[in-house]
């Protein structure tokens, strides 16, 4: 009983354990889990990283001339790093950084703007796909 | 591991005979959809102090025909058979809707789509 | 004329962490019935998993059911995962899993014991506990990424691997911390104050926990040896040192000795892991879909975790069944609030470390 009360006097002096962020800035360990990033050049579109990503966080959109658009969604990921393993590329094309991401503002859409894109994206893949179909029938037809 | 199968209307009495509270500890009980309008229904226990000892009941059966309850043997099986209820729409004696589901939720969610 | 009066410890409490509700029945602030209601964070995750998800994404989706035991659920799954592909992992993934499963369990463990300990009007010393807990946050940062939900373990291996500087921080973190917990030993051993809250209240009889199939360390406090670690062949616990930690008595004292010895048994078992790690590749590839049905028992934090898992060969998977430690251990739970004084009920609550969102997945 006398050695709790002693504990607790000593405690009046000790220093504070909690870090006032977002005034001070906190100590990052290494190899923390930061956001991915992607360089355009020496992506080859071969779609892995899309099937894998568990919540969808990366979508291509399929431009009918046929290139693709990547997009990516820093608040949908979850940082688990599967992309990356997947990459046939991993340190060109797609990578983990360790970076911190920011909070997310109104202005960035994620909840409107983003599914807006995922259905865009869901229907030009559809097109492009019957465009290639009906332009194999009529190379058929014309032989 | 050892599966046993049994029927609905002899369960209760191989339950019965098998169970001791000393040596075995019950689990759960689990439903599988099986499409089609059937349902397959497991009862699992494991020994205590044993490596790797567990044991299976299973039966198939559909969805109209009620179901026994045990918990007039294993008070502890209440909470695992009202999970069934509301997930696949089973009918057990003494047993209603409500553990997760609210009044105007979907109806048994895990029954496969006919 | 006996008249009984009912009286929520409801959804909304000051002294409640997780969203419970229970109706007691009570004589004069003696209870004498109970009436639990769980459920209130049913989120269908068993559904998700059969309907929106691959079988090579489901680890990451089962993680997300608790947010204290997340390491848990992941392993038992990729487990299964692994037993219908037909692959065994080699030595030093299997030492790494477990060295991850150990860390847990400590943190886990110390939380409960703050949250007990505030319940019982000592406020000062869980701001100390959650203060000294965070040596082992830094760990488990420093390994694999964050804090709380690691995404460390994948079907085929491990995603990260242990450094030299690792195991240095790792041995450095646990000797600072086995000093403290032999300081909370001798605190909940001989503090007065502590003694008159927790000696001889909730007691569970070793004939009630054989009767409700109680688990984990409810269980083990009454002297019913039972743990999933001593039952199962896919670890290597002996090799590391495990000791099943037995106690007799049955109250709220004797569980909190079974999770401080427990502490002091993991921290032995994490420095002889980081010790001796036998060398090996950490992460391989396997072929296949997932075909058969699979049975995986784990010991969480809270007692027995229990998956099945059945696959017909697709990518995905039939019919996922998660059996959480906290929803079989209610009807022992209920049966020891019985015969106790209300104002003891908070206590009792903490000391149980319910866990709803396993629950009610």
């Amino acid at each position: 009983m006398l050695k709790a009360l002693l504990e607790a006097f000593k405690n009046l002096f000790k220093p504070i354990r909690t870090i006032d962020y977002p005034a001070r800035d906190m100590t990052l360990p290494q190899g923390y889990r930061g956001l991915i990033e992607y360089d355009k050049e020496a992506c080859i579109f071969c779609d892995k990283c899309e099937k894998v990503c568990p919540p969808g966080a990366i979508v291509f959109y399929q431009h009918p001339e046929g290139e693709k658009e990547y997009r990516y969604n820093p608040w949908v990921c979850i940082y688990c790093g599967e992309c990356v393993r997947a990459c046939p590329k991993p340190d060109e094309a797609l990578w983990h950084s360790e970076t911190k991401q920011s909070a997310a503002f109104k202005e960035d859409g994620v909840n409107t703007e983003w599914f807006e894109w995922e259905a865009a994206c869901k229907a030009s893949r559809e097109a492009y796909k019957a465009a290639k179909a009906s332009a194999k029938i009529q190379k058929k037809s014309e032989e | 591991m050892m599966k046993i199968e049994t029927t609905l209307s002899t369960l209760a009495e191989d339950i019965n005979a098998f169970y001791d509270a000393r040596q075995w500890h019950f689990l759960t009980v689990n439903g599988i959809d099986l499409g089609e309008g059937k349902i397959e229904l497991q009862w699992i226990f494991s020994r205590y102090g044993a490596k790797d000892d567990i044991v299976i009941y299973n039966t198939q059966s559909d969805y109209e025909t009620p179901v026994p309850s045990i918990v007039s043997l294993i008070p502890s099986a209440f909470m695992s058979e009202r999970e069934i209820v509301d997930m696949f729409g089973l009918k057990i004696e003494g047993t209603e809707r409500g553990l997760y589901l609210d009044k105007d939720s979907l109806e048994h969610p895990l029954r496969g789509e006919s | 004329m006996k008249k009984t009066v009912h009286i929520p410890l409801g959804s909304q409490h000051i002294s409640l962490l997780e969203p419970i509700r229970f109706k007691f029945e009570c004589e004069n602030e003696k209870i004498v019935g109970v009436d639990a209601d769980v459920g209130f964070v049913h989120r269908g995750v068993e559904l998700a998993c059969t309907r929106n998800f691959e079988f090579k994404q489901v680890g990451y989706v089962v993680a997300r059911v608790c947010g204290l035991c997340a390491i848990t659920h992941s392993l038992s799954y990729t487990l299964a995962a692994e037993k219908l592909l037909g692959y065994e992992a080699n030595d030093r993934i299997k030492y790494l899993r477990m060295l991850m499963v150990e860390l847990d369990r400590i943190h886990s463990h110390m939380l409960c014991l703050a949250h007990t300990a505030e319940n019982a009007g000592f406020e000062a010393l869980f701001m100390q506990i959650m203060g000294d807990r965070e040596l082992i946050m830094d760990v488990q940062e420093a390994i694999s990424g964050n804090r709380v939900q690691f995404d460390f373990i994948a079907i085929g291996g491990v995603n990260r691997d242990l450094t030299p500087e690792l195991a240095d921080l790792i041995r450095h973190n646990l000797t600072a911390l086995s000093e403290k917990i032999d300081a909370l030993m001798v605190l909940f051993e001989g503090n007065w104050s502590l003694s008159l809250k927790y000696k001889g209240v909730g007691v569970l009889s070793l004939e009630e926990a054989y009767i409700y199939n109680a688990l984990g360390p409810l269980a083990r406090a009454t002297g019913l040896a039972t743990d999933v670690r001593a039952e199962t062949n896919d670890f290597p616990y002996e090799a590391i040192g495990y000791k099943m930690i037995l106690e007799s008595g049955g109250d709220i004292h004797a569980r909190n000795f079974v999770r401080l010895r427990e502490i002091v048994n993991s921290i032995d078992m994490c420095r002889n892991i980081a010790d001796n790690l036998p060398a090996g590749e950490i992460q391989e590839k396997t072929k296949g879909k997932p075909k058969g049905e699979a049975l995986v028992r784990v010991e969480a934090p809270r007692g027995e975790l229990f998956y099945l898992v059945r696959g017909n060969g697709g990518n995905m998977l039939e019919r996922v069944r998660i059996k959480t430690p906290t929803f079989s251990g209610i009807p022992a739970m209920m049966e020891v609030f019985k015969g106790s004084e209300y104002a003891d009920a908070p206590a009792i609550l903490a000391s149980f470390d319910p866990c709803m969102s396993c629950t009610a997945k």
